[in-house]
């Protein structure tokens, strides 16, 4: 899979303290052939449920506008002079920062009410002006600021839902909030510490921070952050089954040990073969004790593991995130979901003892698993991901 | 003396056919044997995809393949060996 630059996104919520629900909205999507990310966060007015419908409604318009081909100014104007305002409080039903960027970096920014995002490139924060203003006709109190900017390699992006920079407000220490400033000094302090700090944490960590500084460490409001981090993509392999034509078993373990990335086979007969192919010994961990075969080791793979009963995990896994354990299927998770791109390489050949009537309906057919697994790598994990059969 | 090399297969078939439970074979096995035997879990041994052989789950103990393996086959299987 080539690929210049991988666009790291990730975000963080948590709610105010007294509701049930998410108050902020945020949605992301990768259009895989145009290169394309669209990322929407919305925060609706108020918290709660209502806040929740309206900046869920906000967001998934968005992304449903951009799926449709229009383009992100015509589809915020659009938003913009369609919500409605509260009836009480004269203000806009929902805010929102969206954002469409390509793989070469080039990105368009549209904000509605939200606090302005932050740019950082090595550790400095650039500034920003908008390309262009636009101001609603209908409702002359909302203003689009549209922003149309290059990202370099390394550059990060940080948006944040007013919950962040209102942080704080009336307390002793931060009479008037947080505010921009007070999180520009916090994440300068942060990536010096931890420069290739991925956007998970980064926006795990704002607002941890930002909840720790309200008054009695209690969110009032709903506090979201999403990160974004153009950087170079983290491969993974996964190498499982073996092929169908057993005289190109040579040709496959060589793609894996060139492979430039982090390497992982799933099956004890493919483990056989590389380990045949490539001259290198397997060595099965007898002390790891779990519902699952061992891993082993081999020089070269970062990880080896049995193969269709833990990729069957492993989608438990994917599906289900407070499921995980520290057994096999949890640890390829763990890799799986640290990797950004990630190259299935699956051979067809069938194991016919696999077929046993004796042997449990359970047991998948590898295909069929990997499948499963790769749908929801792209669709709920947002990762870049490619399958060859062999 | 030399000790009784045992392979057991933990590839799907077995896994799922009983080797799970060969987990804890360490525990398992005789006191008395505990010192003489060297066991090792193999990731596939490849049986399962031979009709020659009958059924998984699959050991082998000093070269001699058992299939369709319990513990107390197993065991007997050290027991020969080291009876001679």
């Amino acid at each position: 899979m080539k690929s210049s630059f991988f666009m790291e996104i990730d975000s963080f919520q948590k709610k105010k303290y007294n509701q049930n629900a998410y108050g902020d909205t945020f949605v992301s999507e990768r259009f895989h052939d145009e290169g394309r990310l669209v990322a929407v966060l919305s925060d609706g007015l108020s918290s709660g449920i209502k806040a929740g419908i309206l900046s869920q409604m906000t967001a998934c318009m968005f992304l449903k506008f951009i799926s449709a081909g229009r383009n992100l100014q015509k589809a915020s104007e659009t938003i913009m002079n369609s919500l409605p305002v509260c009836r009480v409080r004269k203000i806009s039903y929902a805010t929102f920062s969206a954002i469409d960027c390509d793989e070469t970096g080039f990105a368009k920014i549209v904000e509605e009410g939200n606090p302005q995002f932050l740019w950082i490139r090595n550790n400095e924060f650039l500034d920003i002006e908008p390309l262009k203003v636009i101001t609603s006709k209908k409702f002359t109190t909302r203003k689009l600021n549209i922003y149309e900017i290059k990202l370099e390699p390394e550059d990060r992006l940080v948006f944040c839902s007013d919950g962040v920079t209102q942080a704080g407000l009336g307390s002793m220490k931060l009479k008037l909030g947080l505010r921009r400033q007070g999180l520009i000094e916090y994440l300068r302090k942060e990536l010096a510490l931890e420069p290739n700090i991925s956007s998970r944490d980064l926006s795990r960590k704002i607002v941890d921070m930002a909840e720790d500084n309200e008054c009695d460490k209690l969110a009032k409001d709903d506090i979201s952050a999403a990160v974004l981090y153009l950087r170079k993509p983290r491969m993974l392999m996964v190498f499982t089954g073996p092929p169908y034509y057993a005289d190109r078993d040579q040709e496959y373990a060589k793609v894996l040990s060139e492979y430039s990335g982090k390497k992982v086979v799933c099956g004890g007969t493919t483990a056989n073969l590389v380990a045949r192919e490539l001259g290198v010994d397997i060595e099965t961990d007898v002390l790891c004790r779990h519902n699952l075969p061992a891993t082993s080791k081999m020089q070269g793979i970062d990880l080896v593991t049995e193969g269709v009963l833990t990729l069957t995990r492993v989608e438990e896994y994917l599906e289900y995130p407070e499921r995980v354990k520290k057994d096999p299927a949890g640890m390829l998770v763990e890799i799986l979901l640290n990797s950004d791109c990630i190259d299935f390489m699956v051979g067809a050949k069938l194991n016919q003892a696999h077929y046993d009537p004796d042997l449990p309906v359970e047991l998948e057919i590898r295909k069929n698993i990997i499948k499963k697994i790769i749908n929801l790598l792209e669709k709920k994990y947002i990762k870049k991901v490619s399958l060859r059969f062999m | 003396m030399d000790k009784v090399n045992i392979e057991i297969c933990m590839g799907t078939t077995c896994f799922v056919m009983g080797a799970s439970g060969f987990q804890e074979i360490t525990n398992q096995i005789p006191h008395k044997y505990k010192d003489q035997v060297d066991i090792c879990f193999k990731t596939c041994l490849g049986f399962c995809q031979n009709n020659e052989y009958n059924k998984s789950p699959y050991v082998v103990v000093n070269g001699e393949v058992i299939s369709e393996a319990t513990l107390e086959k197993i065991i007997n299987c050290i027991e020969s060996n080291k009876n001679g």
